[in-house]
């Protein structure tokens, strides 16, 4: 179990290197407009250059990169240049992951909830009504692009419930909706994987001699069916996890919460390269970071996965 | 053997099955009647409906399954009018237990294979934690698995084909049951295993007393284990004899037939023996005798009604109009008669 952490750490960690490092790069090509914040127009040609290398912008490059990762090791991941000129990134993150964070939090544990449930119900009266309604619900919420039902959310349950039609920090109230319309989508994944997979697990014959044992239904389907089911949903949940957590853009632009879910692009149109390089590097983190905890949480569920030799069958 | 006790009585039994609309009769009208301590042996083609028959026996019956009409009796209560869960859990495994073809999928792949044993232990014998665990080992032992100390702790995965089989007998044993069905207990076993397993499973029938229905198509297991044997065909008992009696003076021609296609019996340089035709249609209604219209031979009254069982001896009954005293004498394919001359002189 150790090795085969230590050996997902480290190509976790590798992977990380590789995609911040080639973003780095990238970053060099893009126009240096980026770099002098607001009227650069009246700027000429030797203060550029100046500003430039002061910023350690003319470095060779394996300098400028030996110097971003010294940095970055200490905690340092630059200074914003034109969306909030000469303030640190790691402060303007401060202010706008708590909401993304709690917003994500909440929204996980109502659609693992109702989703992980709701697949279950839907096994356990598969063909029946129950399975239909479900199957139904996850069908519309898959064909129907999500913005169309967030907005019809907004517009109607506002008038029709009386919730505020804004986000605000201090009413709690106030959160429903932005959770809810997050929940509608992720849960309708997990209903239906949970689904997928106890099925799965339901005709094979191992459930058959469980029954033949003489346990009773309830029994096979939470000590058998259902530990089972979960191994395979164990390898997506923490990246669909951190992903949501990520914030979502369309749902924060909808309430006005002042998540991280817009930053990206607001960054990457004004050229704002350090934040730009920022965010890259705490969304590569988050998706690798999940898909490692994926195959750690599998390989705790699944006792074949940790004797390397013995694998493929996956 | 000392007079024989009932233990199971199944009295024209019908199962029915809805297929996309459709019924479908798996089994039509069998009777069985099974002898504490006894091993019977179950045999037929794939489709004649074993399977179905027995797990009839325990409620596990597929969702779209049904017994139709006819009775299971076992110790003074009618089986087959067991409707609900709670009704089922009186039998299953305490009383019937059941040992499956393949051991590869037969067991949970996430679970130890001693939780996987403890449970039923748990069960079916009131023990908890270390109690439970120690007698885990004890039937580890019983089952021929060694080092049970290390193999509790062991998944599927870490099991060989045969050594999982020993465990899925070892949960099977677990249950303390007074019946066991071994649904094809070898076929995915190779062929050094298999008679391991027989072995096995004889030697746990004498220590625990049990009663053991075999289901197989594979006759040499029946030679092996069987004190009788119960020929299946198109959902019914076509014949019904002890070992030798079926093998050595079988009257169905069905019999005929599969004891024929025995590669066993072949000839070298000789085509083997083949069945003709297919198995019927369990959809449509059969008249008559379900293998008249594969029997070459047939008589006119094979395809007009039913045979009943004529009784050959005590024990030896067959369905086939063959055996009505105005039917005219057939003549029984020679390589049957060779089955006495090539199995009789180690088999007595």
């Amino acid at each position: 179990m150790l090795k085969y952490s230590l050996k997902r750490l480290l190509q976790s960690a590798l992977t990380l290197f590789i995609v911040v490092t080639v973003v780095f790069l990238l970053m060099r090509l893009m126009p240096e407009e980026g770099y002098f914040g607001s009227g650069f127009e009246k700027l000429d040609e030797v203060q550029k250059e100046n500003i430039l290398r002061s910023m350690g912008l003319r470095d060779p490059l394996h300098i400028q990169l030996k110097n971003f990762y010294s940095k970055l090791l200490h905690g340092d991941l630059g200074t914003s240049i034109i969306y909030r000129p000469k303030v640190p990134v790691s402060v303007i993150l401060k202010s706008k992951v708590p909401y993304s964070l709690w917003l994500g939090l909440a929204s996980i544990s109502a659609s693992l909830a109702c989703g992980i449930t709701l697949g279950i119900l839907m096994t356990q009266y598969k063909g029946k009504l129950w399975d239909k309604i479900g199957t139904a619900y996850i069908v519309v919420i898959n064909a129907v692009p999500a913005a169309v039902y967030y907005l019809f959310i907004q517009l109607y349950t506002t008038s029709w419930f009386k919730l505020p039609i804004l986000f605000s920090v201090d009413r709690p109230i106030s959160w429903i909706l932005p959770v809810a319309s997050m929940s509608l989508g992720s849960m309708a994944g997990y209903a239906m994987w949970m689904r997928r997979y106890m099925v799965d697990e339901l005709n094979k014959d191992y459930i058959r001699l469980a029954r033949a044992k003489g346990l009773k239904n309830r029994s096979v389907m939470v000590k058998h069916v259902m530990r089972n089911a979960f191994v395979p949903m164990a390898q997506y949940l923490p990246t669909s996890i951190l992903l949501t957590i990520g914030g979502s853009l369309y749902i924060e632009y909808l309430y006005s919460i002042p998540g991280m879910g817009g930053l990206l692009i607001d960054a990457i149109q004004r050229q704002d390269n350090p934040l730009v390089q920022a965010l890259v590097l705490i969304y590569s983190s988050i998706s690798i970071l999940g898909l490692f905890l994926g195959d750690l949480l599998m390989a705790l569920c699944d006792p074949r996965i940790k004797l390397e030799h013995q694998g493929g069958s996956r | 053997m000392e007079t024989p006790v009932r233990i199971l009585s199944v009295k024209d039994l019908v199962i029915r099955f809805n297929l996309r609309g459709k019924t479908l009769t798996a089994i039509r009208e069998a009777s069985l009647d099974l002898y504490k301590g006894e091993s019977l042996a179950i045999v037929g083609e794939s489709g004649s409906g074993k399977s179905v028959f027995t797990k009839s026996f325990m409620g596990l019956l597929d969702k779209n399954g049904w017994v139709d009409s006819g009775s299971i009796c076992y110790k003074g209560e009618d089986l087959a009018r067991y409707k609900t869960e709670k009704d089922w859990l009186r039998v299953r495994g305490k009383e019937i237990a059941m040992v499956f073809q393949d051991p590869m999928t037969s067991l949970n792949p996430l679970k130890t294979v001693g939780k996987q044993v403890q449970e039923a232990i748990e069960l079916h014998q009131g023990l908890k934690g270390e109690t439970a665990k120690r007698a885990v080992m004890e039937i580890f032992t019983d089952v021929g698995i060694s080092n049970p100390e290390k193999r509790y702790k062991q998944y599927p995965f870490e099991f060989s084909g045969g050594m999982r089989q020993r465990v899925v007998i070892a949960i099977a044993i677990a249950c303390r049951p007074e019946v066991l069905i071994c649904d094809e207990p070898t076929t995915a076993l190779d062929v050094t295993i298999q008679a391991q397993i027989l072995q096995l499973l004889k030697s746990l029938q004498d220590k625990y007393n049990l009663t053991i229905i075999y289901i197989t198509h594979d006759l040499g297991v029946v030679a092996h284990v069987a004190d009788r044997v119960a020929v299946m065909y198109g959902g019914d008992i076509i014949e019904i004899g002890t070992s030798e009696e079926i093998f050595f003076d079988p009257q169905h021609p069905y019999t005929w037939a599969l004891l024929s296609s025995l590669p066993q019996l072949g000839i070298k340089g000789e085509r083997l023996y083949t069945i003709h035709g297919t198995p019927p249609n369990l959809f449509k209604e059969i008249k008559g005798d379900a293998f008249a219209p594969r029997n070459p031979k047939a008589l006119k009254i094979d395809f007009e009604q039913r045979p009943p069982y004529f009784e050959v001896s005590k024990t030896h009954k067959a369905k086939t109009w063959l055996l009505d005293p105005r039917a005219p004498k057939a003549e029984r394919p020679k390589s049957i008669e060779a089955i006495r001359a090539q199995w009789g002189c180690y088999n007595e």
